[in-house]
């Protein structure tokens, strides 16, 4: 049996085109590494049987359908309250960056949305996606029926990035939005100004919703490996700036560090859980933030 | 600084190559689109600064690039002789030091072997058409060889020479016939075991005017001499005469300069037998010599009897520099010489009172009895001086004289005339004056006596020393007390007769002692006695009566010597010196027969001047002999010629010596061949700048290269998988896709 744990490797993910695979490679590959079943004691009221899996507590299996049928079925439990979670992705243009040409950032923040509401509809959570540019695109209602993965997928799948982008104005919008409570995650590289996005989260999080910021930049981005005189270009301004980039490295990096780290001491302080992510990292990390912050609310 | 191939400077004219590009098609960096640029733009400003200083940086290197690769190619050099071919004719004159020291030996190889094969390797390096001329230390005047081939015989036929001049002589013929060259390059190769003796600073001073005002010519100093030389050779032979008077002894004295570790010699003194011309061992010493020790060899000859005598020193065994392994001597053993000393004789004084001073100075008691003495005086009063016949004298000295006969100073005057020498102390008894003053007295005496003159202070003040009668104080000079004997009282004579000389002067600036050449002979006049005892409370001198007259006794013998003619011989000569040998009045053969001492024979006849054989040819170092009438009634003569002393001066002068003798004018001293092919090319072309200027471009080059890859350098690929990788993973997924998928799907 190949190690399905090589699918949380964003270069193994890529080769596998179709989204659902994707979510459902990423899921099942990161599920094998945690031994447990993250299924478990979610909900005390019985739902359904289900056939037991691999991982699952051997102390779920119903031993009275064992005796009838000679087959292993655990039971499975009706959560009892459910959590909404809205996937938010970013359109924005700097979204389509990739320097190594593989996995731009934003098909990364697709994997990892569609394997987040892979597993979310997998515990009957409802999930719903929004889209946002410079204001909020699309958006689809949650839903926690198994169809909703094949909306979510299919709209994922379709979305493209481009234009400008408006990130403050458009959470503000998401916050105005969301009427219930809410795990809201986003998907976004936050290029841009820092206040008024900081300010709109905070909006957010005043809301009640619980806020997972998946802040996914590109391993260049993070590393800045270029060496020479380059002429960098913002893909959304058009912008263009000439440097000698082997001695600008630690300049940029003192830079983009400053700007995580405020990020970080921002989220923190509201409680917002910041995940730095960038495309060469594995699509796990994401989804423990997932679950350990589902497990929190319980 | 001159150029071999100036057209290259124009190269450096291509620095406009990399201006243009720089400044007109500046090289467009990589373009990249990058979303993060805000954190770019914040500290964009100093970086873009830093990335125009590189620019303009690497615009320098690469300018300085072709600029040192331009200058390089033209061949740069400095101190050049300015002509850039380095193929162009030379006027080259060889200097070659024919010195014997030259013939120093070693690895069995003379010096002027060693010159001879450098110089033979030299002559076809010359560039063609070059005019060549060989010069040695003989040639009074140089001249170019009609081709290579004449100089390279000439080269061949070099020998050391006996008879070398001083180097420094050859070197101005060798630079006046350069100057004189028409030809572009001028050049001097001097072939010299650069020893001591030939170059030092006084030696060369003429020379190094000469230099100084001819500026282009080159000089190089081919060093062939050997660093560390070993040498023992005897140097000059000092006799304690070279006439000896019977029975006295001979003292030869030598000096034995000695170069290198301690060594143990033997010197020899071998006297030639006249009769059969062989020669035989006399005395021997051994020496032990240590490092650089110089030790004085002291021999004495006994019992010579009269006659002329010929002998030598004799290093025994062999070293390197065999010409300064022997010295010659040649010494005349004659009866004493016999004066006549004619004194006044009164009532206060015998004649013999008078003579005591002088002749006790000419011939001690001590040695008279010995037969040892130098002269043998005899005593006559003045009186008797008309009646006596002075044939058998050599001298004739007249003490203190009273107004003599007329017939007595035609006598003096004859004997003078006829090669006779006469004294005339002139003293307190010479009055009256006017006798002194007639014509007859005055046809002796330099000048007429005016008066008595009272010095206070006044003593024997010799000027200098050119005199032969005062040749023998020369040495001694300043050590003479001559303040301890003074003079109190002496005659002032009028105006000198023509052709008289003052010898010596008192220190009050008057004439003590005038010598007047009269016929063949010669009248000395002493103004002062020398016959005055200490006791007269009047007494004119102290010269013969102060305390330890030594002065007095030395200046009497040498009076006497000069008088007789004795001083006058000299047997021993340096080689080259042109020998004069006075023949006796009464031993005249028209024609003398030399005897070199390589044997050969050569008829010499008389110089009637002179009344002397004069030889010419005393190029070769020895005895040499003449012989007349026979063995038994002829004549048996001959003289010896010895290398100067400082043939033996092996040491070597030093770089800064050098450089004392050409002042600031560069010269370039070469041991091998080499050394002498880059000195050459150096002056000739100049010190190549050509390695430098490579090595700096080399090190240009390397600095451009590592900052354009610094700057210009693609962005960093290294990391990303290439095609196959991406294509190996794809296709492999794919098959994973295909086995998964119904699974997954279900």
């Amino acid at each position: 049996m190949p190690a399905v744990e090589q699918y949380l490797k964003p270069e193994v993910i890529r080769q596998i085109s179709r989204l659902d695979l994707r979510a459902q490679f990423i899921v099942k590959g990161f599920l094998q590494g945690l031994h447990a079943s993250p299924y478990h004691g979610f909900s005390v009221e019985f739902s359904e049987h289900r056939k037991y899996a691999q991982g699952d507590d051997p102390r779920d299996i119903d031993w009275l359908v064992y005796a009838k049928t000679d087959k292993y079925y655990i039971k499975k439990f009706e959560a009892e309250t459910n959590i909404t979670g809205y996937l938010v992705m970013d359109l924005s243009r700097s979204m389509a960056y990739t320097y190594r040409q593989e996995l731009t950032k934003f098909d990364y923040a697709i994997c990892l949305a569609a394997a987040l509401c892979y597993l979310m509809i997998h515990q009957q959570d409802p999930v719903g996606l929004i889209t946002f540019d410079d204001k909020i695109r699309q958006s689809l209602p949650p839903r926690s029926k198994r169809a909703q993965l094949g909306n979510v997928l299919s709209m994922l799948a379709n979305l493209r990035p481009s234009g400008q982008t408006d990130i403050a104005k458009s959470i503000v919008q998401i916050a105005a939005m969301l009427r219930h409570r809410s795990l809201v995650m986003l998907f976004t590289d936050l290029f841009a100004d820092p206040e008024p996005i900081i300010s709109a989260l905070r909006r957010l999080r005043h809301g009640g919703h619980d806020v997972i910021l998946f802040h996914v930049l590109d391993e260049a981005e993070v590393h800045f490996p270029f060496d020479g005189t380059i002429e960098f270009e913002e893909p959304e301004t058009h912008e263009r700036v000439q440097i000698d980039a082997g001695s600008f490295r630690a300049d940029y990096l003192g830079e983009i560090n400053n700007f995580c780290d405020l990020y970080r001491r921002e989220c923190f302080q509201n409680g917002i859980d910041y995940v730095q992510l960038d495309t060469s990292m594995q699509f796990d990390r994401a989804l423990m933030e997932y679950l350990v912050n589902r497990k929190a609310r319980y | 600084m001159t150029f071999l191939h100036a057209a290259f400077l124009a190269g450096a004219g291509t620095i406009v190559v990399p201006i243009v590009l720089h400044l007109i098609m500046r090289q467009q960096p990589k373009h990249l689109e990058f979303p993060a640029l805000r954190f770019i733009q914040r500290r964009e400003q100093a970086n873009r600064r830093q990335v125009r200083l590189r620019h303009w940086l690497l615009l320098a290197l690469r300018c300085a690039l072709l600029g040192l690769l331009a200058l390089a190619l033209a061949r740069p050099s400095i101190v050049g002789s300015g002509v850039l071919d380095q193929e162009a004719p030379v006027a080259a004159a060889l200097v070659f030091d024919t010195n014997p020291r030259m013939q120093y030996r070693q690895g069995n190889q003379t010096r002027l072997d060693v010159a001879r094969e450098v110089a033979d390797w030299l002559l076809p390096q010359l560039p063609a058409d070059s005019d060549v001329a060989v010069v040695d230390s003989r040639s009074a005047s140089a001249a170019f060889s009609v081709d290579l081939g004449a100089a390279r015989q000439r080269i061949e036929r070099l020998n050391a020479d006996q008879m070398a001049q001083p180097l420094s002589l050859a070197l101005e013929s060798a630079l006046a016939l350069v100057n004189e060259s028409e030809k572009p390059r001028k050049e001097i190769y001097v072939f010299t075991d650069l020893s001591r003796a030939a170059w030092s600073a006084d030696a060369m001073r003429a020379f190094q005017r000469q230099l100084d005002a001819a500026a282009e010519v080159g000089v190089y100093l081919i060093d062939v001499g050997v660093k560390d030389p070993t040498n023992v050779g005897l140097g000059e032979l000092r006799l304690s005469g070279q006439v000896l008077s019977r029975n006295s002894p001979l003292r030869i004295e030598c000096d034995l300069t000695h170069v290198g570790p301690a060594e143990q010699r033997t010197v020899e003194l071998y006297l030639v037998d006249p009769a059969t011309n062989q020669p035989s061992i006399r005395s021997r010493a051994a020496f032990t010599l240590k490092p650089n020790e110089t030790q004085r060899t002291d021999f004495r000859l006994r019992g010579l009897k009269p006659g002329f005598h010929q002998g030598y020193l004799k290093l025994v065994g062999e070293d390197s520099m065999a010409c300064d392994d022997t010295r010659w001597f040649s010494v005349e053993v004659r009866p004493a010489w016999r004066i006549l000393i004619a004194a006044p004789d009164d009532a206060s004084r015998t004649a013999d009172e008078y003579a005591l001073f002088l002749s006790e100075a000419l011939a001690p008691y001590s040695m008279r009895i010995k037969g040892e003495a130098a002269f043998e005086c005899d005593v006559v009063t003045t009186e008797q001086l008309a009646g006596a016949s002075l044939d058998q004298y050599g001298a004739v000295c007249v003490l203190d004289p009273r107004p003599l006969e007329p017939d007595v100073w035609q006598k003096l005057q004859a004997f003078a005339a006829e090669g006779g020498g006469v004294a005339i102390a002139l003293g307190r008894n010479a009055a009256p004056v006017d006798s002194f003053n007639q014509p007859l007295a005055q046809e002796l005496l330099p000048g007429t006596l005016v008066r008595q003159w009272r010095a206070s202070e006044a003593y024997l003040a010799p000027e200098n020393y050119q005199h032969p009668l005062l040749q023998k104080f020369r040495s001694l000079a300043g050590a003479v007390p001559w303040e301890s004997f003074p003079v109190f009282r002496h005659w002032q004579l009028g105006q000198l007769a023509e052709g008289s000389a003052v010898v010596l002067r008192y220190s009050n600036g008057q004439p003590a002692i005038i010598e007047r050449p009269l016929g063949k002979g010669r009248v000395l006049t002493l103004t002062t006695p020398i016959s005055d005892p200490a006791s007269r409370r009047d007494t004119w001198n102290l010269l013969p009566t102060g305390e330890q007259p030594w002065p007095f006794v030395m200046l009497a013998n040498e009076l006497a010597l000069y008088l007789v003619g004795g001083g006058e011989q000299r047997l021993n000569y340096l080689t080259g010196d042109t020998a004069v040998i006075h023949l006796g009045a009464d031993r005249r053969f028209p024609i003398y027969s030399l005897t070199t001492p390589r044997g050969d024979q050569i008829r010499t006849p008389v110089d009637d001047d002179q009344n002397a054989l004069v030889v010419a040819s005393t190029s070769e170092p020895g005895n040499y002999r003449v012989r007349a009438g026979g063995p038994q009634e002829g004549a048996q003569l001959g003289f010896s010629a010895n290398l100067p002393p400082e043939t033996s001066e092996l040491n070597r002068v030093t770089q800064d010596d050098l450089a004392g003798v050409f002042g600031e004018r560069a010269f370039h001293l070469a041991r091998g061949r080499d050394e002498i092919d880059r000195s050459v090319s150096e002056v000739r072309v100049g010190q190549e700048l050509y390695p430098l200027l490579i090595i700096l471009l080399v090190v240009v080059l390397a600095l451009e290269q590592v900052l354009s890859n610094r700057f210009y350098q693609d962005y960093d690929t290294s990391d990303r998988p290439s095609r196959t990788a991406q294509l190996a993973v794809r296709a492999a997924s794919a098959s994973r896709d295909r086995d998964k998928v119904p699974q997954s799907a279900s």
